[in-house]
């Protein structure tokens, strides 16, 4: 048993060595296909992230809310706000077919007067909230309530909805300090005049409340997730159950020879001849993983992305690759005895595992899936493993925490294996 | 049971999953020890199927088989520990050379070492291949395959060797040399059961011969004994034709 083990390592060993283009596939174009990827998404992600939206601004207001509004948008970075076109003809006019041309995402245009009718209001507040005076705070002159200070905003159609969000929600922002501002102003001066008590105005009426983001993680791991840090656990499982094909392939192959049935005339078990041949492809994917991992730590900063950072489970990462491995291994038997030729095993072999991968969420992370999908993904071996990989890289998660997605992997690569253990035996009496 | 010969085959038979028709029919047959019996039939006969029976590959839906008076079914372990399989096809690696293929193959016996690789070393020189045994097999030509496939079947000395067609396809040069190591092997006490479509080889090979058509053994006897029951046939391709008819059968 022992040596028909090693004598079977030995041989796929010799055989994969001298399969150049088969080496190539299996490393080479795995090594390719993060890289690109990578480099890809990093790219979708930056566009999303750094690129400022457009923004228009016409202000006919000369008062603080048309200055504040702008000042605000300007300091935030993420819009780029024009006030000012080459021609000196930006108008509320001009404004909205430049939007709507296309040239500009939005604009925004703060009414004339806008700051003067504010004041007004917030007046008129105050006083109806304190009838007792001998006298208004200022002048309460008869106001249209009802008309508001109306801000327009044009959109381009196309403009994302979470754009629009933000815009509304940096106007809310900016008016609301604006009004807080008028009536801490308008209070002082009443406190000065009934109380001769001088109010300092405050420097800055930021916000009290402040808000910090931080990524939620075991320990004292802080680490940030990134395009590296979901494409390279992601294609490296996916290079990694593409091993179905060749290893499909060789079980085909050394059935269509012959070689299985002479082997089958042999004393002993098959299964150490297996066992052998599926020795070799699990290194094969360990390897894989080892290579894919190291471009993500060394490679890629070199291409100006950020390096893979591996969490600081190194055994708990070992555990998940060796599982995933077993399943693709498992998978490639399972379909390498199914099929019955190269070409079925090929296709087959290629079409499932894209499948598998787009479910799994390595194409698309499965949080942006639609709910349906997102409950489908859970079936796939390639999620259960990714998930794994996040757990360690972003979670710092130890062993016993990936031990779920450990099982679904060890279950799925024994699933598989019994699937064409009893293929075979159904398929051939004596075995 | 000590009434049996040395491969007793009582009345298998096999139908495929699927099929409509029998393969093997009621076959019965027996082999002496040191027999070289050959197993003749047109295409669709049944002989594949009855020495993939007979080494185990396939079981028979009917019937019994006993090799040594041991029930193959039962002992098939045991039984495959004597038994050596040439296959119809080439059965090698063609990326491996003609020493590794040996040497896996050799292993897959449980042989190893220095033993293994003077038996390879042994045969190859017989074979005239001692000068490529670090060539693959995909630089061989058919001949070349065809001796590494029979050497690859008898490194562990097998009491019983099957050959399933041995000669197709190769040159003259090559089969004659095939043919000379099987009444060698013979000579040494091997059984040799062996299926060809040459007659003449078969004629000159075999001490029994068994012909095999639709699934069921319809003549056998030693070639001498066969051409005297058929007495208007000059050679035992005419004692076929006339046995089996002339048309054709893909």
């Amino acid at each position: 048993m022992i040596l028909k083990f090693f004598a079977s390592v030995r041989k796929e060993a010799i055989l994969m060595l001298r399969d150049k283009a088969g080496l190539a596939i299996l490393f080479v174009m795995p090594m390719a296909l993060i890289l690109i990827m990578t480099l890809l998404q990093d790219n979708t992600f930056k566009a999303l992230e750094e690129n400022k939206i457009e923004i228009l601004l016409v202000n006919k207001d000369s008062g603080t809310l048309g200055k504040a509004i702008h000042k605000g948008l300007t300091e935030a970075d993420f819009f780029q706000i024009t006030d000012k076109l080459e021609d000196d003809t930006l108008t509320e006019k001009s404004a909205y077919k430049k939007v709507a041309s296309g040239a500009y995402q939005m604009a925004i245009v703060i009414p004339e007067g806008a700051t003067d009718y504010i004041q007004q209001v917030v007046t008129h507040k105050i006083n109806t909230q304190l009838p007792g005076l001998q006298e208004p705070v200022e002048e309460d002159t008869k106001i249209d309530l009802t008309k508001g200070v109306n801000v327009k905003i044009f959109f381009d159609p196309v403009t994302k909805n979470s754009f629009k969000q933000s815009v509304h929600s940096a106007l809310k922002e900016f008016t609301s300090k604006i009004e807080a501002e008028m009536a801490f102003n308008i209070y002082g001066k009443l406190f000065k005049d009934m109380f001769e008590i001088e109010v300092q105005q405050p420097e800055s009426f930021s916000s009290i409340i402040t808000f910090t983001e931080e990524y939620a993680t075991n320990l004292n791991s802080k680490i940030i997730p990134n395009s590296v840090q979901h494409n390279v656990p992601a294609w490296t499982l996916f290079a990694m159950f593409f091993i179905v094909i060749p290893l499909a392939g060789n079980i085909i192959k050394e059935r269509e020879s012959g070689n299985v049935l002479r082997l089958k005339t042999m004393p002993g078990s098959y299964t150490a001849v297996l066992l052998g041949k599926l020795s070799i492809y699990l290194i094969i994917c360990i390897i894989q993983a080892a290579l894919m991992i190291a471009i993500g730590v060394y490679i890629l900063p070199l291409f100006g992305l950020p390096s893979l950072m591996l969490g600081t489970n190194l055994f708990a990462l070992f555990i998940i690759v060796l599982a995933a491995a077993l399943a693709a291994t498992g998978f490639g038997v399972a379909i390498g005895s199914i099929a019955t030729s190269h070409d079925q095993a090929s296709i087959f072999g290629a079409v499932s595992t894209v499948i598998l991968a787009a479910l799994g969420g390595i194409w698309v992370p499965v949080f942006i899936m639609p709910e349906v999908m997102q409950q489908i993904s859970i079936l796939s071996p390639l999620n259960w493993a990714l998930n794994g990989f996040y757990d360690i890289f972003l979670r710092d998660s130890g062993t016993l925490d990936i031990m779920p997605y450990v099982i679904k992997l060890m279950i799925f690569c024994i699933v598989s294996i019994g699937v064409s253990y009893f293929y075979n035996k159904f398929n051939r009496s004596i075995s | 049971m000590s009434n049996r010969s040395y491969i007793e085959v009582e009345n298998i038979s096999k139908i495929y999953p699927g099929a409509d028709i029998f393969a093997v029919k009621d076959l019965s047959l027996s082999i002496d020890k040191g027999e070289i019996y050959g197993l003749l039939g047109p295409n669709g006969a049944g002989k594949t199927t009855t020495i993939s029976i007979l080494c185990s590959l396939l079981a028979q839906t009917t019937g019994n088989v006993y090799i040594d008076s041991t029930d193959l079914y039962a002992n098939v372990n045991k039984i495959r520990k004597i038994i050596g399989v040439v296959p119809q096809d080439i059965a090698l690696y063609p990326k491996l050379t003609a020493k590794e293929n040996l040497m896996f193959f050799g292993n897959m016996y449980g042989i190893k070492g220095s033993l293994l690789k003077n038996k390879i070393h042994y045969y190859l020189e017989y074979f005239g291949l001692i000068n490529k045994i670090n060539k693959r097999i995909d630089t061989f030509s058919g001949g070349m395959k065809r001796r590494v496939n029979l050497i690859a079947s008898i490194l562990h000395k097998p009491e019983i060797l099957f050959l399933d067609e041995p000669t197709v396809g190769i040159d003259v040069q090559s089969r004659n040399v095939i043919i000379e190591f099987l009444h060698e092997l013979n000579k040494k006490g091997t059984t040799i059961v062996y299926t060809s479509h040459h007659m003449e080889e078969a004629q000159n090979l075999c001490s029994k011969i068994g012909i095999i058509d639709k699934g069921d053994i319809i003549a056998e006897g030693s070639p001498d004994q066969l051409l005297k029951k058929n007495c208007n046939c000059k050679n035992l391709e005419d004692v076929f034709l006339h046995l089996t008819g002339r048309q054709l059968r893909d």
